[in-house]
């Protein structure tokens, strides 16, 4: 069976026409056909109705059939709205500071359990425990740990004599957010972590020790070695972290409900919110567009950081 | 579809008695709904715990002959139906009677084809939003008692009246009447109503120096108990709730609203427009800083407030850190459970403060008694958005069944009570009362009940906007004035259309 109907060069120029190269490359795009057609039902239409969607007003008492088209206003309204602002500035505390942790502590332990000692299976193993366990669990684990009034940390901090009474994590709007996001980089850190070790093992262990022959100190190995060879796993993996955590519902939303006082809402529960509980269907499909246009972005960046290096490759 | 009875004339006859009965309910005066002629009269006005149970027991109910009267038995034709059944940790009882509800509906119509599906309370409303786009929805649906009104301003419900199955408006509390009225129509009939009661530790009281065999009587003597159990014993007063997005807070926030002289429009009127906004009312103003008196000023009430639902005050009250809490009705077998679970010296304590648990009316303010009006209610969809077409006369039969003074109460067994109320004068309820402790007290609150008003933005105005303004008191964020004003403005602006 013939897997490609024409010659394969690499100097398939970029001015050939899209469809010159579908005929040339037919059987290669019949056999991907069907799984195209099962994504535009499933991504592109569901992507295409949530653009229609955001140019219709959608009252909780009109059925969507009977929506009105107000054009960019649901966009206007998003835009000029006080909480679209505050909301994006927790979103973005959230990604970054927990992208950051995330990375930073799975790095360490990377490193660490890079070297051989007794008992590093186990202690790899422990630690991949947070990103194993189920998001639903670990939020209502850390709800308990966390709670202003009966949980563990509080308990101990007072039975220590650090505090008087216990910490308010939860519900005291300067700390609900930092809170969760220890609660998502302890989540997180263990993907970093495992992505970082892989990263490792292509590291050349010659080029260390001739770094370490010519007197190059720990810190200067790593940096000069190390480094540079984890750059592009680290893109890839920051940039991961990054696209779930603009995408993070499950924490925010068990552990305070985007509360106490609006103190912890990111733009997935924001956009939950609108949808769900005001049942404001084009507003917040106007909410996900521009997330979406967000997330676009993050995501040319990481094809860009998988793909670097391909383009001299025969297509 | 075959019918083979004229229903119209039972049900144009109860119609025709329907005006009279509704006056003699306004007007606290004696009656006797619908096919129960023959039944002692129920007094709403003299409804209290003496006389709950004066009236238990006292009639006798066919429920098979009355529906007969609207759908003849031997009626051949087909009804789907969704609606929240029993779930896994219910008790055995409550999955015993759902269980003989449908087959005591088979034997009574065994012509009628029935599919019926039980969704988990979280996913029915959105499965049946769902389905309703695709015109794939049940015939009848069964929804909490606010669930219906989103649906009908949609156009998705089919009007529905008591007289439809055979019994009269009076046959219903009053505000669950007003829970299925959207614009002046009917579109459904409750099914089961339940008011909440308020819950405390005698023992707790006492140890504060508390009358413990007396229940708070007003919200006042609520924020006075909690500060004085908070500063004598250590520990937390009243079990606020106050989180975001959920919708136990108006549940526990409203009655204290409306004690106050406050609402979010104007539900607590005999006749609401439901066109007016009262978040920022003197009355509303009053019950929000009682709030932050309790939180803010008097540090009295559990920190987590803000993020607690009433789930998370269980713990704390059977370790009987937690003094006082508006609870459902089936709070007590809960916390019998909760100390069935408990070992060691942690049962000794919960066995005390179940020993020590007492029921009273939540508390009444300078306005009144009040209290959400809870429950469910059965819908008919309209034809058009019903997968594989509608069978009316059997959509009626199966909720004439369920709406009965038998069924409504055996199925509304543990946690509720029965949306016909004559069920209250069954052998049932009699022996609910006699098994299901405190009973008697929850359901004298129902005469203070007040429904959520019914409209498709109540949703929003209960579980989003009154939550954020009750945080952005209580967190500082804004002052009371200023949390009221916008919450207020913000439901302006959904009222009108923004």
């Amino acid at each position: 069976m013939a897997v490609s109907s024409g010659p394969v060069t690499g100097s398939l120029r970029r001015d050939d026409g899209l469809l010159r190269r579908i005929v040339t490359h037919r059987a290669d795009y019949a056999y991907v056909l069907p799984a195209l057609v099962v994504m535009m039902v499933v991504i592109a239409y569901p992507i295409w109705f949530t653009v229609d969607m955001s140019f219709y007003k959608t009252p909780a008492s009109l059925q969507l059939r009977d929506r009105t088209f107000v054009g960019w206003k649901n966009y206007h309204t998003i835009l000029t709205a006080p909480a679209f602002w505050s909301v994006t500035l927790n979103t973005l505390i959230w990604t970054v500071a927990s992208t950051f942790f995330a990375f930073l502590l799975g790095l360490g332990a990377a490193l660490s359990l890079h070297r051989e000692f007794a008992g590093r299976a186990v202690l790899r193993a422990i630690l991949l425990i947070p990103y194993v366990i189920s998001a639903v669990a670990a939020s209502y684990l850390w709800k308990w740990l966390y709670h202003s009034d009966f949980g563990v940390i509080g308990a101990l901090s007072v039975q220590w004599g650090f505090t008087d009474k216990p910490i308010n994590f939860l519900d005291n709007i300067h700390t609900a957010l930092p809170s969760l996001i220890v609660v998502n980089i302890w989540r997180e850190f263990s993907f970093a972590m495992i992505m970082l070790m892989a990263g490792l093992q292509t590291v050349p262990e010659q080029l260390l020790r001739a770094a370490q022959v010519d007197g190059a100190n720990a810190w200067q190995r790593f940096w000069h070695v190390t480094a540079p060879h984890l750059k592009g796993v680290s893109m890839v993996t920051v940039l991961l972290l990054m696209v779930a955590n603009f995408n993070s519902f499950i924490v925010p939303w068990l552990m305070t409900g985007g509360g106490p006082a609006g103190a912890s809402d990111i733009w997935i529960t924001h956009i939950y919110q609108i949808a769900f509980g005001r049942q404001n269907w084009g507003l917040a499909s106007a909410y996900s567009v521009i997330l979406f246009i967000v997330m676009m972005c993050l995501g040319y960046f990481y094809v860009q950081a998988l793909t670097r290096g391909d383009k001299g490759r025969p297509e | 579809m075959t019918r083979r009875n004229d229903p119209k004339g039972p049900v144009k006859r109860l119609s025709a008695m329907s005006a009279a009965v509704r006056t003699a309910v306004i007007t606290g005066i004696a009656i006797t709904p619908g096919a129960a002629m023959a039944q002692e009269a129920i007094d709403l006005s003299k409804w209290s715990p003496e006389y709950v149970r004066s009236i238990a027991g006292t009639g006798k109910f066919d429920t098979a002959a009355e529906c007969a009267k609207t759908v003849p038995l031997d009626y051949t034709g087909r009804v789907s139906v969704w609606y929240t059944g029993p779930a896994d940790a219910e008790p055995e009882i409550t999955k015993k009677f759902d269980k003989e509800f449908w087959e005591a509906f088979k034997a009574t119509y065994p012509n009628i084809t029935v599919e019926a599906q039980s969704i988990v309370y979280n996913d029915l409303l959105d499965k049946l939003r769902t389905s309703l786009l695709g015109n794939a929805g049940p015939m009848v649906v069964r929804l909490q008692i606010l669930g219906g009104v989103e649906f009908a301003a949609k156009g998705y419900l089919q009007p529905l009246k008591p007289e439809d199955v055979g019994y009269t408006p009076a046959e219903f509390w009053p505000g669950a009447m007003k829970s299925v009225t959207y614009e002046g129509a009917t579109y459904g009939i409750p099914t089961n109503n339940e008011t909440m009661g308020f819950i405390y530790n005698a023992k707790i009281f006492a140890d504060a120096g508390l009358d413990p065999e007396t229940a708070p009587a007003t919200w006042d003597d609520v924020v006075a108990y909690s500060k004085q159990i908070h500063d004598k014993l250590g520990i937390a007063g009243y079990g606020m709730v106050a989180k975001q997005n959920a919708g136990n807070t108006p549940f526990r926030f409203m009655p204290q609203m409306w004690a106050y002289g406050g609402a979010a429009l104007d539900e607590n009127l005999d006749a609401p427009t439901l066109q007016t906004v009262g978040l920022n009312s003197p009355g509303a103003k009053a019950a929000l800083q009682a709030s932050y008196d309790m939180y803010v000023r008097d540090q009295s009430v559990p920190v987590s407030a803000l993020t607690n639902t009433q789930a998370e005050n269980q713990a704390p009250f059977i370790a009987g850190q937690l003094g006082m809490m508006i609870a459902h009705p089936a709070e007590y077998a809960k916390m019998v459970d909760l100390a069935g679970k408990a070992t060691g010296k942690d049962k000794e304590v919960a066995d005390e403060v179940v020993a020590n648990m007492r029921y009273g009316l939540i508390p009444a303010g300078p306005d009144r008694r009040a209290v959400v009006f809870g429950g469910s209610n059965i819908h008919i969809v309209k034809s058009d958005y019903v997968e594989g077409g509608m069978d009316e006369m059997g959509a009626k039969a199966l909720i004439c069944f369920w709406t009965s003074p038998e069924w409504s109460t055996k199925l509304a067994w543990v946690g509720s009570n029965p949306g016909n109320l004559r069920g209250f004068q069954t052998e049932w309820m009699k022996e609910r009362l006699d098994t299901i402790k405190f009973l008697d007290v929850t359901t004298s609150m129902l005469p203070s009940g007040i429904p959520f008003p019914a409209i498709a933005e109540a949703p929003e105005i209960m579980n989003i906007i009154i939550p954020d303004m009750l945080q952005n008191a209580l967190t500082g964020k804004m002052t009371v004035d200023e949390a009221a004003e916008d919450a207020a403005a913000k439901v302006e602006a959904l009222l009108g259309g923004m």
